[in-house]
């Protein structure tokens, strides 16, 4: 009996261990972007960086399965947006979260660098856009009480419209600011995706090729005339 | 936090799709054929309207108005998926400002007319010139969008009936430096090999080449490749980090011009560590050098003629002993390491090597050199002609193979062959039914010479169709006033008003893609045929039948008896016969209603594509006693040519420090005239830009968004900045796009040009960026 368990348990270890090198070495090589300060002037039209573009792509086959066994969240859109202040705002941290990990440690990252499933919330970990960016607490914070200090007048904007299509079936644009989200995969292919958001084909990792960031936050670019 | 079980079930995660991944199939193109879509619309297959990929599309058509696009999952080329561009083609032709009545210019206005007005006007024009001035005063500039049928009575229009070589086109900006490549090393033009390679290769090389922007869809077959087999590499080899850079295994970046000595380095080593494939080597090459220090074409009436000599192989060797990896390190800025490794990967016996480029090694003062060093690697491996293995030259434009190359809307071309034959002459003048003196023996214009005789009076009637030269010619800053001078007498054919045809005397309506039949021919020698789906707007009409009706103004009505109806059909009947035999034929137009496309030759026994060409398993073509035979040269034999390193003709220097590359983005194509007017791919990306290094841009003091001045010794233009954005250039480069007709980058360029094929380089010349 116990022999049987150890197999078993070497068994996982193995696989583990050899999905845990699949995973890193397929992993993208950071390439050498610098990155320097830039000032946007407001009221211009800015194309979203790009370094995250591939960022999941070597999981790619892995998420598409997941996506065809139908592993996933049953949550939707609700949940998802209820977590931000407005659309685009980072997320708070909805479970408790160990105050005296270091900072720059990669506590957050044991589960939301390749998602998976959490026993303990009965949920599908949220696989981070950046998590090159190892101050998680700097952006996300946990949530301690639901009462106010005094009343707010805040009122959530409408999030995007999902599903915006400029024809019939083709495919649907980008509605929102890429900022700090560049990863497509990391929000719309992992099972921790909103169902609504969930994308049917992970594997096409070039997501950009088909959809355009349309992202109507933005200042709309004037009609132009010859 | 219970981690052992998060970890458990992560295991199970991967375990699961490990499995899954065994699955064949894309399930993704299943997706696609579900007809999920709001009822009664009627689904019809064309090739894509955008680049050389050739991708098959689906038009949805409802009540006489296309209504949506989905990629045809029948299209061996793309396999059900398509790119942004394609998805929402259809939509520019409901642009506000589409062309439908001619327009003539009286006093300086555009008055609207009828077409036969405007017909009238054009071919009086045309014959009035020809009396006056010459029948060499009178010139067609075309297009590598030009349907196969276009291009036919273009050609046969200007050859056959005016009989002047005054015909070129824009595919002579972008693949001549592909045809001279191909045809001076296998003496025939187009790729040996096709999409299918990408199926089979474990290599990708791709030279100077941004494709995961610029041929996305077949991008996405190599990345679809690296997920299911995961041995296979790809290897981004570029002036410039872009996102294709990012999705590669390995990024190198050179310095620009420098591939040339790359190249030979690693034939060099090749050489060196016995990865030579003797017995292929033996059996099907020879090795010949040309002239050196050729010349940049940067003077008017630029003359250059290429001369061969035979050398062996131990000359060549000896040539490239000046190549030894670490002797080109300074020079190129690759380190011997990086070289030795891609040699190592293209003279690994086990691997199989795909080579891919476009404008980056074709736009290139010497791309034709460049082309023949890239077949250099693959002729001395024996690794082309072969299911994984060969060289490939990608097209941008939907026909640059299929009518440019292959009908020959060259000053130098006829359907087959050349002018300068008399054989492909009287074979001309037989098909067409005119007398054979009538075609002259002698080129004229290419593409940049014919915009510089329009500047200095030598020419004095211009037509152009599907084009827009006053965005995409290099140097537009001298061929703008050119031709706005009143000697020169304009016709404009579009679909929309351009800049060209802002400097036009008369703008004839096109007819847009499906709003007409026709046949394009992509980059895998796949010609593809459409049906007119919904009638043109007004009185634009199919640039053919605008072709026909000016030549049967002019008294050549004998030579073009077609029918308005199926004029398509009757040309491409007619143009066939130019190509009857094993090395060339073209399928019959009842195949290619049938299926999405045939990839020539077409075999008619067995109704088969011939997919790899010159290999005799494949190909029937070759001498079946052979294994291999390069039956485009007499003696069957591929050449390996030697061919050295030489400077650009113009670089940063002091006064204009850095160096200027342009090219596109995935969202738009060539000059914006359709992706502009299409109003998703716009919000994408509203307009150019110049990306600049971000170390660069802090040195001058520059923020992102800030207008900046480019500026070169012919021109300037005011672009915002852009930095850490869609690209990333080297320090001391630059790169803008070029489809932003307010933002012309081409003003900037410089108009030198490979003296063998006669095509400019876009991406080298040297700017300074001032702040305004």
């Amino acid at each position: 009996m116990m022999k049987t368990s150890y197999v078993i348990i070497g068994f996982w270890l193995v696989l583990f261990i050899a999905a845990s090198i699949i995973v890193s070495t397929s992993l993208f090589e950071e390439q050498l972007v610098a990155r320097a300060e830039t000032l946007a002037s407001p009221g211009a039209n800015t194309l979203p960086v790009e370094e995250g573009v591939f960022k999941l792509a070597g999981r790619a086959d892995e998420l598409r399965a997941l996506f065809y066994r139908g592993v996933g969240s049953k949550k939707g859109l609700g949940p998802y947006y209820s977590r931000r202040a407005f659309p685009g705002a980072p997320p708070v941290i909805p479970h408790p979260a160990d105050e005296h990990q270091d900072i720059g440690g990669k506590a957050c990252l044991q589960c939301h660098q390749n998602g998976g499933y959490v026993d303990q919330y009965q949920a599908f970990a949220p696989v981070s856009p950046h998590p090159e960016l190892l101050n998680c607490k700097q952006c996300h914070v946990p949530v301690v009480t639901t009462g106010s200090f005094i009343a707010s007048s805040w009122r959530k904007p409408a999030p995007p419209e999902t599903g915006q299509q400029e024809l019939p079936g083709s495919p649907p644009v980008i509605p929102h600011a890429l900022e700090m989200r560049n990863n497509c995969l990391s929000c719309h292919g992992t099972p921790a995706a909103p169902r609504e958001i969930r994308v049917s084909h992970p594997d096409r990792v070039n997501c950009r090729q088909c959809h355009a960031l349309n992202d109507n936050t933005m200042n709309a670019p004037e009609i132009w005339t010859r | 936090m219970n981690r052992r079980v998060f970890l458990k079930k992560a295991a199970a995660a991967s375990a699961m799709a490990a499995a899954a991944t065994m699955l064949p199939g894309i399930l993704f193109a299943a997706d696609q054929t579900k007809d999920n879509l709001p009822g009664g619309i009627k689904w019809t297959k064309a090739p894509c309207r955008f680049c050389g990929v050739g991708c098959g599309v689906l038009i949805g058509t409802k009540e006489g108005k296309t209504v949506a696009v989905k990629g045809d999952p029948n299209s061996p080329v793309n396999q059900g998926l398509l790119c942004v561009k394609g998805y929402h083609q259809i939509m520019c032709t409901s642009a506000a400002d589409r062309l439908t009545k001619p327009l003539i210019k009286k006093n300086g206005q555009y008055v609207e007319a009828t077409m036969d007005e405007a017909l009238d006007l054009v071919a009086a024009k045309m014959t009035e010139t020809i009396e006056k001035y010459g029948k060499d005063a009178v010139a067609m500039y075309t297009s590598g969008q030009s349907t196969i049928p276009e291009g036919y009575v273009a050609a046969k229009f200007m050859k056959g009936a005016i009989g002047t070589n005054n015909l070129d086109c824009n595919a002579r900006l972008c693949m001549a430096s592909a045809v001279a490549g191909f045809l001076t090393t296998f003496g025939a033009d187009e790729p040996m090999g096709c999409y299918e390679d990408i199926d089979y290769a474990d290599v990708f090389v791709l030279w100077g080449n941004n494709m995961a922007e610029m041929h996305p869809v077949l991008f996405s077959r190599l990345l679809d490749n690296r997920l299911k087999r995961k041995n296979v590499k790809i290897i981004d080899l570029a002036t410039r980090t872009t996102r294709t850079s990012k999705a590669a295994d390995k990024s190198i970046l050179f310095k620009p011009q420098t591939d040339l000595a790359i190249a030979n380095a690693i034939c060099y080593e090749i050489i060196n560590n016995g990865w030579v494939n003797h017995s292929f080597v033996e059996q099907h090459i020879v090795f010949k050098k040309g002239k050196t220090t050729i010349g940049y074409g940067l003077e008017d009436k630029f003359k250059f003629k290429d001369e061969a000599e035979a050398i062996d192989f131990n000359q060549y060797k000896t040539f490239l002993a000046d190549y030894r990896p670490d002797k080109v390190e300074a020079l190129t800025g690759v380190s011997a390491k990086d070289i030795k490794y891609l040699a190592a990967l293209y003279g690994d016996p086990g691997l199989k090597v795909v080579s891919y480029w476009c404008m980056g090694m074709n736009q290139h003062t010497r791309g034709t050199w460049m082309n023949n060093l890239v077949y250099n690697i693959h002729l001395l491996t024996g690794k082309i002609s072969q299911p994984g293995n060969g060289p490939f030259s990608l097209t941008g434009q939907p026909s640059a193979c299929g009518t440019a190359r292959e009908v020959g809307t060259f000053t130098h071309k006829l359907p087959k062959g050349v002018v300068t034959n008399e054989k492909h002459r009287r074979l001309a003048a037989k098909i067409w039914q005119v007398p054979y003196e009538r075609i002259p023996a002698k080129p004229t214009y290419h593409a940049t010479e014919m915009f510089r005789a329009i500047d200095r009076g030598d020419i004095k009637f211009l037509w152009t169709q599907v084009t827009n030269p006053l965005v995409s010619l290099p140097k537009t800053s001298r061929y703008r006033p050119g031709m706005k001078k009143n000697d020169c007498f304009v016709v404009v054919s579009d679909v929309f008003p351009t800049p060209t045809s802002d400097v036009a005397d008369v703008i004839l309506p096109a007819a847009w893609h499906v709003e007409k039949s026709g046949m394009y021919g992509n980059s895998e020698r796949r010609t593809q045929y459409w049906d007119k789906m919904v009638e043109p707007p007004g009185e634009a009409t199919p640039d053919a039948w605008m072709t026909i009706e000016v030549a049967r103004r002019m008294g050549f009505g004998d030579l073009f008896p077609y029918s308005k109806e199926n004029h398509h059909e009757e040309i491409y009947n007619e143009y066939r016969q130019f190509h009857v035999g094993k090395k060339h034929n073209m399928a019959p137009v009842e195949v290619l209603k049938k299926q999405s496309g045939a990839i020539w030759p077409y075999i008619e026994e067995t109704g088969k594509s011939t997919q790899w060409r010159f290999n005799a398993k494949y190909d029937p073509a070759c001498d079946q006693e052979k294994d291999f035979d390069f039956y485009g040269r007499p003696d069957g034999k591929a050449v390996i040519w030697q061919r050295p390193y030489e400077p650009a003709p113009e670089v940063p220097d002091n006064e204009y420090p850095f160096w200027l590359n342009t090219g596109r983005v995935i969202e738009h194509w060539h000059t914006g005239s359709m992706t502009r007017r299409i109003p998703v791919l716009h919000r994408a990306v509203p307009n150019a830009y110049v990306e600049l290094h971000p170390d660069d841009a802090k040195r001058l003091g520059i923020q992102n968004k800030q207008l900046v001045k480019v500026v070169s010794r012919r021109g300037s233009t005011v672009l915002p900045a852009s930095i850490n954005e869609r690209g990333l250039p080297a320090k001391g480069q630059v790169f803008v796009p070029f489809f932003d007709e307010s933002m012309l980058i081409n003003d900037v360029t410089l108009d030198a040009f490979c003296p063998i094929s006669k095509e400019p380089d876009y991406k080298k010349c040297a700017v300074r960026i001032e702040r305004v």
